[in-house]
Order: structure tokens, then sequence, then C-alpha cells
């Protein structure tokens, strides 16, 4: 069973910012930009392509599942199977790009997080600057990767993830699969609330079951399919209703910890105060301007280097880097790739860039023609230059992909290679599918991702040059194309370019929701929903 | 009629004003397409889920019951709770509301400091470089875009000159002000005074081209009116004629399109906020659309239609006392 994840207001965060928000985690990889396999007929000639010149073949993938498989094994069988299939067209992952001041010594992580704890500096007090600040100080009242980077100076998740998205230790010091559906938590024992209280199992169990609370908690559905925390003995115990594999990856992205007593004394005010285990207690929160922080003495782990940290939000991307070259602040996220010589020509600071969890990607719908059609949606994928996309709109700032699971993501299959571009190719298969003449929309939202409807143009323009289909772009606003494509799929567009990010770096994270019954689903294949429920029920031990 | 009574009528009209807006903006959210529960739940939510927060939000009512709970909590300054995050409407509001008075009333403050001495002398000089200065200011204050403007004064005043802060209000008044009070500290309200320069400007250059305009036109007017002869024929000195008498009379179509900005700035400063990254209504408004969040969205645009409505009356009262011949309508 796939549980959906995740919640549609996630999605509906500040649609003005230009990066995408889905709280997203990843894993840097470099996606291989090799020349796909079997080319048809692809001598390059784009100019007059014949139809009748190119074999209308379609592309196979030939792996086998072996015997008993892993987990791992059947997601990446069916991210092989998908590329086959091509539900959608593959673009590429998306890159995250900071600007960064020289006195700061600080890697960008792929899962986009910010972590002040990672900061080495000489400096008292540094300055972060993102497109927008936190809405809410609730832990579970907004899933977004900016706010989570806000909040998490001064909440901690229950466990943590190392830069390839393996599960550390944090909150939780060792975990285990008890049963087949019940896992059990050790939690620390010297750990203090900004209020100077000591933490206990039963606050952790408490902030499980709140995060799980869909009347308070944002992120309700997508902690896990979790029955009921518990404390047991000093432990925490989570009585589980399926085997859910990736319990422990949620809990690195999910839920923060919180005080059970002091949220029911101060319920009404958790979004502007703040009482959490992190190494910074809350200073000021000044909504929409600024949150500010100091170190807190009683910390469990080691003490951060800078005595305090203050994020602020700039929407404009121009004036966002101003900020940066001026000394006006510290680190700022989503430089656009344009804007990097004025970083590399400025005095003191400089670009950090790493490949996001993010993929881009043209969903074709399968409830409407001529996308039910596996011959029509390979042609789209032959059509589409993903390589000069990449080079010419992106400026390099993107990997090109072959499936729906990123490069070192859980389940990723590292067989498979990117589509071709062949238009020669692509417009025999449209031949073959039989919707020869088919005119296409292209719905983008706009200033939604980098680029985001340059990219559809190019698309749109690319797939119009194809002899037998015409294709033109609809511009949208993200919030709208949102709540169509969360509706019924008979009700969603037929054609759309859309981003999506996987903070749990696991396969069934980046196929479950578009692939099975929910609503974000957009095609319907019995092979490909098997292998995800086969891959559901392989327990995956401690990852 | 007395100005008393003026007033009267001009309050009640605006009440009414109101409540039309309030009208609009409550049945246009049943206009538009989707349930507004699509926004709060997450999609895989359960129909019971759904069920139960339409009745929390009181949309399960017959409409006319939805509107009278809408008007009755709004009599009481209770705007409801947002759609998009756990807070009453009314606090969001408040919070951005000094934020964009603060920059409405600085820009104002910088068009008429500006263009009204601009516009007397270029109408006394006609003709010469002054004029032809003023002019040519006008006219690249009129065709410059704020979005073009703001980027400009950051890049040169902010970040190469380093004069002033890039962006961000980091300072409220009444912070500034407190310090000035409890410490006697000046130089708070200097580092109040320093961020609001830069958006202030840009927002108030459109504005100060055209009150330039206006008085210089105006004055022109004026100017070979027969009281003004009267005047120069008793031997008043000129600038006493100009500032004194001539001024007063072309204030009245100037004061009428200050008020007009004013409010237009309470609402429609949406790009100088987003440059500037500055917390007021305009960005706040824009964010709510974003996020569909339909409470935040008729609470800012009733905020918005008010201090139109206030401001209007103000400028109506100014008016009678400029010219009393308004109130004898």
């Amino acid at each position: 069973m796939s549980r959906d994840d995740v919640d549609r207001r996630t999605f509906l965060q500040y649609g003005g910012a230009a990066a995408a928000t889905a709280a997203s985690v990843g894993l840097a990889g470099c996606g291989d930009s090799g020349n796909g396999n079997g080319n048809g007929n692809g001598d390059g000639e784009t100019d007059t392509p014949t139809p009748s010149g190119a074999e209308a073949e379609l592309r196979e993938y030939d792996g086998e599942l072996p015997e008993d498989p892993t987990r791992e094994q059947v997601l990446q069988h069916a991210n092989g199977v998908s590329n086959e299939l091509a539900p959608w067209v593959f673009l590429h992952q998306q890159y995250s790009i900071y600007g960064v001041n020289n006195d700061l010594e600080w890697t960008a992580r792929a899962d986009e997080d910010i972590n002040v704890k990672e900061i080495s500096t000489q400096r008292d007090e540094i300055t972060i600057t993102q497109g927008q600040l936190a809405p809410t100080l609730d832990p579970v009242g907004d899933n977004s990767t900016s706010t989570y980077n806000v909040i998490d100076q001064g909440y901690e998740p229950f466990l943590y993830r190392d830069r390839d998205g393996r599960p550390i230790a944090l909150i939780v010091t060792d975990w285990e699969r008890t049963s087949e559906q019940e896992v059990r938590l050790t939690i620390r024992d010297d750990v203090t609330f900004h209020n100077g209280d000591g933490m206990t199992a039963e606050d952790v169990a408490y902030s499980i079951n709140r995060a799980n609370n869909p009347d308070v908690s944002d992120v309700a559905s997508t902690i896990g399919d979790i029955n009921e925390a518990s404390e047991v003995d000093g432990d925490v115990v989570l009585d589980l209703n399926s085997l859910e594999p990736a319990i422990f990856r949620n809990l690195t992205a999910f839920g923060r910890v919180v005080e059970k007593s002091w949220v029911n004394d101060n319920d009404g005010e958790i979004a502007d105060v703040m009482n959490g285990t992190g190494p910074y207690e809350l200073d000021e929160y000044v909504d929409d301007t600024r949150v500010a922080y100091t170190q807190f003495d009683d910390y469990w782990g080691e003490t951060p280097d800078p005595q305090s940290v203050t994020f602020t939000a700039i929407p404009e991307n121009g004036p966002r880097v101003d900020a940066l070259i001026a000394g006006d602040t510290d680190l700022i996220v989503n430089v656009r790739p344009n804007d990097i010589p004025d970083v590399q020509e400025a005095e003191g600071v400089r670009y950090e860039d790493t490949p996001s969890t993010r993929l881009i990607f043209l969903v074709m719908n399968d409830a409407f023609e001529p996308f039910d059609s596996q011959e029509f949606r390979q042609a789209m994928n032959f059509a589409v230059d993903v390589e000069s996309i990449i080079n010419n709109i992106l400026n390099e700032f993107g990997d090109q992909t072959s499936q729906p699971t990123l490069p070192g993501h859980n389940g990723h299959n590292p067989d498979v290679d990117p589509y071709p571009h062949d238009p020669a190719r692509a417009e025999a298969l449209v031949e073959e599918s039989g919707h020869a003449g088919a005119e296409l929309e292209l719905h983008v939202p706009r200033g939604r991702y980098l680029r985001d409807v340059d990219i559809a143009e190019a698309c749109a323009s690319q797939i119009d040059e194809l002899e037998n289909v015409s294709c033109e772009v609809n511009r949208r606003e993200f919030a709208n194309l949102v709540s169509e494509l969360v509706a019924e799929q008979s009700e969603s567009p037929a054609f759309f370019l859309i981003g999506w990010g996987n903070p749990t770096l696991d396969a069934n994270y980046a196929m479950g929701p578009w692939f099975t019954e929910g609503a974000f689903q957009h095609f319907n294949n019995q092979e490909l929903a098997d292998l995800l429920e086969q891959a559901n029920n392989i327990p995956s031990g401690s990852e | 009629m007395g100005f008393a009574k003026f007033l009267a009528k001009r309050c009640l009209q605006g009440i009414l004003v109101i409540w039309g807006v309030v009208t609009v903006v409550f049945f246009l959210r049943f206009l538009t397409p989707g349930d507004p529960t699509s926004a709060l739940v997450p999609p895989d939510a359960g129909q019971e889920v759904r069920d139960r927060l339409r009745e929390n939000l009181g949309l399960d009512e017959p409409l006319y019951v939805q509107y009278y709970d809408y008007l009755t909590d709004l009599a009481v300054g209770d705007f409801g709770q947002s759609m998009a995050i756990n807070r009453e409407v009314s606090s969001l509001i408040l919070a951005r509301l000094p934020a964009t008075i603060e920059l409405a009333v600085a820009s104002t403050i910088v068009a008429i400091v500006i263009a009204i001495p601009l516009g007397v002398i270029s109408a006394r000089r006609r003709h010469e470089p002054v004029d032809y200065g003023a002019t040519l200011f006008s006219l690249f204050g009129i065709s410059t875009p704020n979005f073009w403007l703001g980027v400009m004064l950051i890049i040169f005043v902010a970040v190469h000159v380093d004069f002033l802060p890039t962006t961000g209000r980091q300072m409220a008044l009444s912070t500034a002000a407190a310090a000035l009070v409890t410490e006697g500290s000046v130089s708070e309200l200097g580092r109040w005074a320093a961020q609001l320069v830069l958006p202030a400007i840009t927002l108030g250059t459109y504005f100060t081209a055209l009150i330039t305009r206006l008085t210089r036109s105006g004055m022109l007017e004026e100017i070979n009116k027969a009281y003004v002869k009267a005047c120069r024929a008793k031997g008043l000195p000129e600038t006493l004629t100009l500032y004194k008498h001539v001024l007063r009379n072309t204030l009245i179509p100037i004061i009428t399109v200050l008020g007009l900005q004013l409010g237009t700035l309470i609402g429609g400063a949406v790009i100088t906020e987003s440059i500037f990254a500055w917390p007021g209504l305009g960005r706040f408004l824009i964010t709510s659309i974003n996020n569909r969040d339909w409470t935040s969205i008729q609470g800012t645009i009733i905020v918005i239609g008010a201090g139109f409505v206030v401001i209007n009356i103000a400028v109506d009262a100014l008016y009678a006392y400029l010219d009393p011949r308004v109130v004898a309508d």
C-alpha cells in the first residue's frame, strides 16, 4: 500500500519564490550525461526529418528482477521499468546555488538544509537570508525547506541524516525494528529544553503523535503510517499500521522534539514562541522580518561557532545578491546562474552549488489521449533535447536524468541511461502510436522553479518542431495548477511541468505518489504498481 | 450646511462603501472554483477530515448565515483564522500595517518636500533652464518603473557607495521612538530613517514627478487671475504672493491627488515592498494570493479599502477647510 505523501499546503507555499519548497532532501550525485542507448537512426538531422527514415522502435529495459530480491533491487527494477514505460519526460536534477561570505566555512548540502552547527567561522554574529522566512515557528505547522532552515536552529528532529541521506543519531541514539509493525527508539538522557526542563521519552512520543495528528500537523500523513507512539521503559515504541519500510528516513525529515507540558501550557502561542532542544534559543521573532537566535548554554551537543544568528528574508533574487555583496548578510539561497558572475567579481564572497534532491519533469497524464500510448510518451522523451536546455538555459547547473529516482537515492538504477535527443525516431513513434497531428498544451507554473517558463518554452518548441505534433505553452499560477493536479486525475491537465523534491531520498517517495492511487496519481500501470507494493512489503533494516 | 453635517454625511457614505467592499469580497470567494478547505488539508485526507474542517469553519452553514457571521465578527475586529497558518488574520494584518504606513507616509513626504517647491520654481521661471530641468526630471520620474529604480538604487547607493542598508525593515518606528524616550538615543532613530530612504525614494519618485507637473500647471493657471494682480498692485512681495495666496489655491487639486495616491500606496506598494523586503500589506496580499489563503486575502482587501475611505474623508475635510465653497454644495 502506498502512503500518499506530500501535504498539499507544502506545495502552496510562496509560489512567488523562485525555488520550490516541498520539503526536500537528497544527495549530491552527478547524473551521468551519457548518451542513451538504442539510437534508432539519430543522424542528428533535425532540419527535414522524415518519419520513414527512422525505425519506430520502442525503447526497452531488459533488466531482470533476481530471485528473492532486496527492497533496493525491487525499486531499481521499478525505475528501469519506468524508464521504458516513460510516464513522464525526464528532464533534469535541479541544482541549489548559494552565495556565501568568505568568513564562513560551509559546504552546501544536497538536502538544502542549512545547519548553523555546520558553519565554521571566527565571527560572533552571522545573518542568513532566504526568499522567505518561516510563516510559523510551530515545528509541524509548515512542511517546507525554508521553514525548517529557520526553526531547526532551535528545534531538533528525532534522527538526522548524513550527506548521503542515511539516518544518523541525534535525539534518538539507537533505532531498531523489533517486529514487522513495531520499531523501538532509544533516546538521549542528557537533553535539556530551552526553558531548563529535561527531555523525557514521553516528550518524544508526544512529539511524534503530535506530528501525526492531522488537526494540528502539516506532516500527519507524511511522517508515516503510525498508529501510535508511546513511552515504554524509557524508550519510545512506535506501533505501525503497516510495514512502513522508510520509517527511519521519515523520522529524519518530519516532526521535531517538543515538550509535552510546554505545548499544553502555550497552546495558541506555539506559532510565535519556541522551546526546543537545539543549539540556539529564540531571541526575537518578527513575522515576515526576522528570526534572531543566541547560543543555548545548556545544549547537549557541541557548541557551534557563531554566538548569534539571524534569519531574514528578501523575496527578490537580485536584491538578495546585492545584500550579500554589500555585507548586509552572510549566506543567501537561490542565486540564479546569471547572477553568479556578480558574486564571483565581488570582494569577499563566493558561490557554492550542489545538486539538490529535486527532479524537474513533464507529467503526461495517461487519463487523456495521446498520453495513454507508450509510443507517444516515449516519442516525447526522444523529442526533447535536455542537454541543450541544461547548457543554454540553466548554464550547466543541472544534470540530465533517466528515471524518477535521482542518483545516489535509495533505489536509483545506475544501468538506465537518459533518452537521447532523436527527433526522427520521435516522429516515427508518433506515427506508430496513431496520434499523428496531436495538438498539445504544456502547462507550466510561473516563477516556481529555476527558469521554469523558459524550460517549458524550450520543450514545447522542440516538440512543436516534430512534423506530426504541435505544442504550445500555457503559463499558470502555481497554486491554481496544484489545486487541479491534486484533484481527480481526469480533472488534472494532460501535460504539465512540475518539480518534485525528495526529503526521504527513497525511490518510493519519488514514484509512489505519482504511480499509485492517491491525490498525485497521473499514471496507471499494474506492473509498476505491483513493484512498488512489493517494495513496501520488504523491511529495509535500519536505513 | 455646516462643516460638522458635511463630515457626518461623508462618514456615513464611507461606511456604506466599506460595507460594499466587505460584501463583494465575501461573495468573491464563492465565485472562485475549488473548495476552500482543499488548501487546508493534505490531498489524501479522508472525507471525514474535510467535513469536520468544513464544520469548524462554518462552511456547512447556509450562505446567508455565513455572511451574517462574517459581518458580526468583522464588527468586533475578528477577521477569522488564516487558512495557510494557524493564526488570527487580524494579528497578521496589524503586524504589517505599521510598515506599510511608514513607507506610504515617507514616500508622500518625499514627494511633497521635493515636488511643491520644484513646481513653484518651474512656474515662476517658465521656459528657463530650471523649468526645462524640472520637466526632464518629471518625465524621468513618471516613466521609470519601480522595479528598475529600486534595483538601481540598491546597486549604486547601497552596494557601491555602501551608504545605506540594502533592504529590509530591521526596526519599527515604535522601537526607535522607545529608544529615544527611554535612553535618549538618537542613533536608533537615524537607523530607522536610513532603512526607509531608498524604498521611500523608489515609491515616491513617480509621485514626485506627478505633483511637480500638477503644481506647475496649477500655478500658471492661478498666476494670471485678477486677485494676483491685486496683490501685486498692493505691493506685496512676490514670494509672499506666490507662496501664500497662489499656492493655497493651487493646493486644492493637489490634495485630491495626494489622498488618492496615499490610498494607492497602502495596497499598491507590492513591487517596492518585494524589492526592499519590506514587510507590508502589499507583499502580504501577494503571499496570501499565492497561498490561496482566502481569509487573509479578504481581511487585507477590507483593510486597504477602509484605508482608502478614511483617507478620502480626510481629504474632503481638508478641502472644505481650504475652500469653504465645497461645504455649501
